[in-house]
């Protein structure tokens, strides 16, 4: 049997809200998974209180070490997974392949200069990275 | 019927009546409006001490005086300034400019002599700071007795009419300077900074703030505003800052803008409330807080500063200065490694959130566990939307209406 890592439609109509999930291929939509690895809610959240760039933002929840091991025995990822699972690393992009991986770089990138905190003397460098 | 038409030739004056002939200087200049048709208005008692004011004791104000608002409240109604001395008179502009050089290097010198403008006495403390300046000065007043006293509280009312308003200062520039360098230089919290320079913990923060803009505008060459700024700076009463580190500064302390530990006034407890109290009973502040609402602090939590209660309780408490030093450092050091846990945990939530940024908005990516649906795959806490489960928003009693904004 094949397995699938896809999406399963929860939410209401107009509101729609996805359950990341690893299933048995032929079984319905909404049945029961074998592992629900996360959600991906697609409506764009208003920015949040403390962001500085004022985007809005799509709340994505994944267990990527469970979701590296599915990928790993052979669950093929469906094409919208496909793309989630390739902006966290765990896959090669399948589609918009350069602008996938220039985004990944970036906020590899945007995390390595988050972590040590920044000294209290230069405020104002912080402006000029972002 | 006079004609609706007038000649440029006779002005109106000469037509209506003889009595406003008297008519000032200033006023001619309407009768060149040759293409006005409105009729000739009469010069009214109050039109003509106007312009005897302002060709009178209004003159005065024209140009202003180096060092002072210039507020119409510093002078009495026959145009002498209230606080001059009785041998002053007001020097010409070229001597002004004459004595203007000297007069720097003085007061770079002898800073104490410059008192605050537009301190209103606010502690005894104060008071008795200026109480020695004003000895000071009386000292120093044979050698300049030209010299004008600074203003009084009487002399900062901008409204002559207004006897109420009385003009209160601003921070200086040099104030805003060190604010700044203080927290962002040196590193101090908000809070210490304000107990330091006598300003409160939100003036604090926007000066932090509007210096830093200030600075990144000058990194990035942008022209400022300065002329305007120090325009209006002059105009008003403004707080200077007592540089410590220089040798005429030492033992002074700095001079209080404003009171730091006021109580803010809440929502809740603007209504008036009657609780009855068994006498038996203990009825403290907390309580008082908790009567008002539920999720009120008590006022003791709840101002700016509580530290500096408790020092003022350590004093009263008969510890000596070595003790309380050590009682407060700790104190600084447990709430510095407060603030250290929170920074920590918000570093550690970053870490586990992941933001890729796309055309029109973000992805972020957070980290959950599998494990958290629990074994038999039923707990709540499970991440996603559970299965078997129906969903409860139909049910009684559920609130759909937000209860909390974040903001």
């Amino acid at each position: 049997m094949v397995l699938r890592i896809r999406l399963a439609r929860f939410g209401k109509s107009h509101a729609p809200f996805y359950n990341i999930v690893v299933a048995h291929a032929r079984t319905a939509r909404n049945s029961k998974p074998l592992e629900v690895l996360g959600t991906y809610n697609p409506i764009p959240q208003p920015p949040r209180p403390g962001d500085t760039n004022g985007r809005p933002w799509k709340d994505i929840k994944l267990d990527s070490s469970r979701a590296r091991y599915w990928v790993g025995v052979g669950a093929q990822p469906s094409d919208t997974v496909w793309r989630l699972l390739s902006m966290v690393g765990i896959l090669e992009p399948k589609f918009r392949v350069g602008q996938i991986k220039s985004q990944v770089v970036r906020a590899d990138s945007a995390a390595k200069s988050l972590i040590p905190p920044r000294t209290i003397s230069t405020p104002p460098a912080e402006t000029q990275t972002a | 019927m006079p004609p609706r038409l007038r000649s440029p030739n006779f002005p109106c004056a000469a037509t209506s009546s003889p009595s406003i002939r008297s008519q000032p200087t200033a006023h001619r200049s309407r009768a060149s409006r040759e293409f006005s048709q409105t009729t000739c208005q009469h010069a009214t008692l109050r039109r003509r001490r106007f312009y005897d004011w302002l060709n009178g004791h209004g003159s005065l104000l024209k140009e202003p005086l180096p060092g002072s608002t210039n507020y119409l409240g510093a002078y009495d109604r026959y145009g002498n300034l209230v606080r001059a001395p009785p041998g002053w008179t007001r020097k010409t502009q070229e001597e002004e400019v004459k004595v203007e050089e000297p007069k720097t290097d003085e007061a770079e010198a002898e800073p104490d002599k410059e008192t605050p403008e537009g301190q209103e006495a606010v502690d005894e403390l104060e008071m008795a700071v200026r109480r020695e300046e004003e000895k000071n000065k009386d000292t120093r007043k044979q050698k300049d007795d030209d010299k004008l006293p600074p203003e009084t509280a009487e002399d900062l009312r901008p409204f002559p009419l207004n006897k109420h308003f009385r003009s209160q200062p601003v921070l200086s520039e040099e104030l805003r300077e060190a604010i700044y360098r203080r927290v962002a230089r040196d590193g101090a919290s908000v809070s210490l900074a304000s107990v330091e320079f006598g300003v409160s913990n939100e003036r604090v923060g926007a000066v932090v703030r509007l210096k830093q803009i200030e600075k990144e505008w000058i990194a990035q060459g942008k022209k400022l505003a300065l002329p305007y700024a120090k325009a209006v700076l002059a105009m008003v009463p403004t707080t200077p800052y007592i540089d410590p580190s220089l040798p005429s500064n030492k033992g002074k302390r700095p001079i209080t803008h404003e009171a730091i530990n006021d109580l803010i006034v809440h929502p809740a407890t603007r209504q008036q409330l009657f609780v009855p109290v068994s006498e038996s009973r203990q009825f403290t502040r907390v309580d008082a807080g908790k009567a008002f609402d539920n999720d009120l602090l008590p006022a003791d939590d709840r101002i700016p500063h509580p530290e500096l209660v408790q020092a003022e309780r350590d004093i009263a408490s008969g510890l000596s200065l070595q003790q309380r030093r050590q009682l407060a450092e700790e104190r600084m050091e447990q709430e510095l490694e407060r603030k250290k846990q929170i920074e920590l945990k918000r570093q550690e939530a970053l870490k586990r959130v992941k933001t890729v940024s796309g055309r029109r908005w973000d992805f972020v990516f957070e980290d959950v566990s599998v494990e958290s649906v629990g074994r038999d795959g039923r707990s709540a806490k499970g991440v996603g939307w559970r299965y078997g489960f129906p969903h409860e928003d139909r049910k009684k009693g559920q609130v759909k209406i937000p209860t909390k904004v974040e903001a």
